[in-house]
């Protein structure tokens, strides 16, 4: 290793326990999806040609369907999950410190699992769940036929909601984290100088919280996008969210149908790394600040 | 903060405990009272079948609940072990391309898991790795570990120089600073990013199915079934022993902590 | 920096690689050493063993029975463990499939819990162990060999142990519904009259395909036609005359249609909740049992159509690369016991038909299975045994299961 100085060695040795994982287990893994997507070192050898299974997935509009599907169920709940976060953390950051203990509420749902969330939603916003019998009681509906349809009515909304409400104290925790070290003196003064509590929020409290919006975004959005156990609890029929058709694909057809699963995989990795990429580019130019995540 | 009232609090604090702490309520009625239908607003009867649940099936749900505590347990240890030398060196050196790499090793956390979990699962078979709380317990760390590593390079940079150089001074050795100086300092954040890696680790449903093959147990596992069953007490039963296990586990954690510290005189 | 590391990849990876195999040939195993073995060296052999099942998980009452009354009965007579692990019947196969093609010579399956398709594709693709069934003494004693000679038109060729029996039944509550349809015409007419109030599982969940086949026997002119084997013309003829019919009701459908029911325990949890007015089971005291849960009020009843109702053996199976064979056989064996069988027969517990031919017992044995009480909501073997109709060969079920997606859900 003549190549590099003692240094570099010293450097390499030091990040090695990472280092070798991640280029392992990472990028490794991610090597063998996108082979296996092009028919290389699948179970059964592949037949046709190494981008077929690319051609099978593009042209078949269903995919198109549960990607734009994937894409507006993540950004509605990554969206809702921010602002609504956002609000709270300030609010639970104003409360007097007696108050305070009371806010931990919030991080219930942090411990529950997702499959968990994706439970209560069930539980709260079937047609036969908890609010259509509050609702019925109240007088405002007399059939449960009559409750708003919100699991099975095609927009993903039961999805939402369990992300949201999944990712909101998410949300709240990552800005709370930055709103311990933020100076009150700062919005005393603002409020001395006649400024109202919104405008004090937008132009004092956001600009200092744009961090962990940004990184409570683009977290929970590509978890939404991608993941499994919400969609598996929660999914109609159609369309489906990308994640429940890369495991019919993967568990529930033949081996031949393996390529197939890993080019919507690939497609969906790209996706994540052009986001990722992209976002923090835009965050950068529009803020002109150094670094986000 | 004058301007804001008290009601305004109080409000605050109602829409945090009927977003979160409701549904945890709910759970509970739910475990009590299985035949709760619409359009009662109140459980015309409660019963303790969902318990009974619980006592016939002691075995499998305990059984179920130790994997999962194991193989959690595990994953912390090992985003641990991979996490502790390079977060020191990106705290305290610079070197070229450091936010780059950082940036990318950040991506794991980002990126769907499925996008490398499913490209390894045949290598992983082949290498009987799959199947095993080992081909678990990596998929997970893989997955996981960015959150033990911004924790750690967070208490690093805490720490500082200071406290390393004047036990160097002393006359420590590196083992000694390690083991008596910097480790018991960095206990804050090795407990801040491992409760959060625990977390991720004991509610993973999918990446222990796959690379677990169903012979690696586990409470996720074991609830998704129940979860669609007409008996929802039994689910309910099982999401609220999910909801104490990490409560109690950090509330342990969290005194010996100050236990800990009491004891080197650090508090 | 970065390249040099990207080289390195590869080379970590290449020799994971390289140890691929060709191509693995999809051949039977025969003549196991195990199966020269007597059943009570095999029994021996198993002692202190674990074993792990793979069965459909979505039945929490059947789950309950093999955790507790299975596991702790093979741990007592056998000194075996029990792990069941809950797992759809297609992802098992898929799982072995994987195996069998990465060269794995021992998995970590044990004993399937199998039938239908799901079995010929197993065989097909060389998946099981066997012929066992023959080897295992309470099969040899208390089955009638022809009960189990095919599963879904394929023969089985002692390659599965027969498990239980169903029949299929719909499930509604009288509080609820004072009319229940006797046939197939009927019942669109019902749904048709009362929308929002009937839906069915998605296939491929087995219940709602096997109603999707109920559909199929009646509105094609019965199920005679099918039992010669797969044929390709009579499917492409008749396949239509289900696709409209189903089409027709999928406006009157719970959503709509728009969605479907991912499984049979989330019908029966739409039924339980009021949400639907129809249930379906492949067991016909399923509702019996879910009474006795406290999930369905005790006004529920089952009812058959006229046009038949599909009844099925269902099997257990041993995996080409079971860590654990003997224990297998020796579970598969106790399984088809009469204690066992009389257990899993009792409403409270599951409600699953006997495999057994109760000709074969000895009178007292059949006496205990005559004075199970399957309670109101069941009917009597006397009401269902004169509609009965078997299971189409598996070459359908596939073909309709596929083309329901593409005819039905996406139209």
């Amino acid at each position: 290793m003549s190549w590099i100085n003692k240094g570099t060695t010293g450097l390499i040795l030091k990040l090695s326990p990472l280092m070798l994982p991640y280029l392992v287990l990472f990028c490794g893994g991610v090597f063998l999806t996108v082979c296996q997507s092009a028919g290389i070192f699948t179970p059964l050898p592949h037949a046709g040609r190494a981008l077929d299974a690319y051609g099978l997935i593009l042209s078949d509009p269903s995919f198109f369907a549960s990607f734009g599907f994937s894409l507006g169920v993540a950004l509605i709940s990554a969206a809702g999950s921010v602002i609504a976060g956002t609000f709270l953390a300030y609010r639970v950051w104003q409360l007097p410190a007696k108050l305070a203990n009371a806010a931990l509420v919030y991080k219930i749902p942090l411990i529950l699992p997702h499959i968990s969330v994706a439970f209560v939603v069930l539980i709260f916003w079937s047609q036969s769940g908890i609010l259509a019998s509050l609702a019925h009681q109240l007088g405002l509906i007399q059939a449960m036929h009559q409750f708003p349809n919100v699991l099975y009515s095609g927009w993903g909304l039961g999805m939402i909601l369990a992300y949201t409400l999944k990712g909101t104290p998410f949300a709240m925790l990552l800005v709370m984290a930055l709103l311990v070290r933020f100076d009150v003196r700062q919005i005393q003064t603002a409020a001395m100088l006649g400024a109202s509590g919104l405008r004090i929020f937008f132009t004092i409290v956001m600009p200092r919280l744009a961090p962990a919006l940004h990184s409570s975004f683009i977290i929970l959005f590509l978890y939404s996008f991608g993941a499994f156990d919400i969609p598996f609890v929660l999914s109609e029929s159609r369309p489906g969210m990308l994640s429940i058709h890369v495991y019919n694909l993967y568990f529930k057809h033949d081996l031949a149908r393996r390529p197939e699963a890993m080019a919507i995989l690939t497609i969906m990795f790209c996706f994540a790394v052009i986001f990722i990429i992209a976002y923090t580019k835009i965050v950068t130019r529009l803020e002109n600040t150094v670094r986000k995540l | 903060m004058k301007h804001f009232s008290g009601i305004s609090h109080i409000t605050t604090l109602i829409i945090l405990v009927l977003l979160f702490a409701l549904p945890a309520g709910i759970l509970v009625m739910v475990s009590l009272a299985p035949e709760w239908r619409y359009p009662e607003i109140w459980p015309a009867q409660f019963s303790f079948k969902g318990i009974w649940f619980l006592v016939e099936n002691k075995r499998v749900i305990l059984s179920s609940l130790a994997a999962s505590f194991g193989f959690s347990l595990l994953t912390v240890l090992a985003t641990l072990l991979m996490c502790l030398a390079p977060a020191s060196v990106f705290a305290r050196t610079c070197f070229i391309g450091k936010p780059l790499l950082e940036g990318l090793l950040l991506t794991p956390a980002l990126v769907p898991p499925m996008t490398f979990a499913m490209g390894l699962h045949f290598v992983f078979i082949k290498l009987s790795v799959a199947d095993t709380v080992s081909g678990v317990v990596l998929t997970l760390a893989m997955f996981s570990y960015p959150y033990m590593f911004r924790a750690l390079v967070a208490g690093f940079q805490t720490m500082g120089d200071t406290y390393r150089t004047c036990a160097k001074n002393l006359g420590a050795g590196s083992a000694a600073i390690f083991w008596q100086v910097e480790l018991p300092l960095l206990m804050p954040a090795v407990i801040a990013g491992g409760n959060v890696v625990f977390l991720v680790a004991f509610s993973e449903y999918f990446l222990v199915f796959l690379m677990g093959g169903g012979n690696v147990a586990s409470f996720t596992g074991l609830l998704m079934p129940l979860l669609s069953s007409s008996n929802r007490s039994l689910a309910a039963v099982l999401t609220l022993i999910f909801l104490l296990l990490p409560i109690v586990l950090f509330v342990i954690m969290d005194l010996s902590l100050m236990r800990m510290y009491r004891k080197k005189g650090m508090v | 920096m970065i390249k040099k590391l990207t080289c390195l990849i590869f080379l970590l990876i290449l020799p994971c690689l390289i140890t691929l195999p060709s191509s693995a040939p999809a051949q039977s195993i025969s003549n196991e050493p195990l199966l020269t073995l007597s059943f009570e060296q095999i029994q021996k052999q198993a002692r202190g063993t674990l074993v792990r099942w793979y069965m459909y998980g979505g039945w929490a009452h059947v789950n309950a029975w093999v955790d507790t009354y299975v596991a702790s009965e093979m741990k007592r007579r056998y000194d075996i463990d029990l792990k069941r692990v809950p797992m759809d019947a297609g992802v098992f196969i898929n799982k072995l499939l994987t195996e069998k093609a990465a060269g794995k010579k021992k998995g970590t399956i044990d004993l399937l819990w199998i039938n239908g398709e799901n079995f010929k594709n197993a065989r097909e693709a060389g998946l099981l162990f066997g012929p066992f069934s023959g080897r295992l003494p309470r099969v040899r004693q208390n089955v009638d060999p022809d009960s189990i000679t095919y599963d879904f038109g394929y023969p089985v060729d002692g390659y599965e142990a027969p498990y239980g029996k169903a029949q299929f039944v719909f499930e509604y509550d009288t509080a609820r519904t004072d009319t229940v349809p006797t046939t197939i015409d009927e019942l669109k007419q019902w749904i048709k009259n009362n929308p929002g109030r009937f839906t069915y599982p998605q296939p491929p969940d087995f219940t709602g395909s096997a109603f999707v086949r109920h559909v199929f026997y009646a509105v094609t002119g019965g199920h005679e036609q099918y039992m010669a084997g797969w044929d390709p013309d009579l499917y492409k003829t008749n396949a239509p005359l289900l696709w409209d019919w189903l089409n027709e009701i999928t406006p009157f459908l719970w959503q709509k249609g728009q969605t479907y029911p991912r499984d049979s325990a989330f019908l029966d949890t739409l039924f339980a909740r009021g949400e639907v007015a129809l249930g379906m089971s492949y067991h016909p005291p399923h509702a019996q049992n879910m009474i006795i849960q406290g999930s369905y009020p005790g006004t529920v009843k089952t009812f058959v159509l006229d046009d038949g109702s599909i009844f099925n053996t269902h099997f257990t199976a041993i995996p080409f690369n079971a860590p654990n064979q003997a224990g297998a056989m020796v579970l598969a064996d106790f399984l088809i016991s009469v204690d066992a069988q009389l257990s899993k027969f009792r409403p409270e517990n599951w409600g699953d038909f006997p495999a057994l031919d109760l000709d074969r017992l000895d009178p007292a044995d059949r006496g205990r299975f005559n004075t199970i009480d399957l309670g109101p909501a069941t009917l009597t073997p006397e009401q269902l045994a004169p509609v009965a109709v078997p299971e189409i060969p598996a070459p359908y079920l596939e073909a309709l299961e596929q083309d329901w997606k593409t005819h039905v859900l996406d139209k």
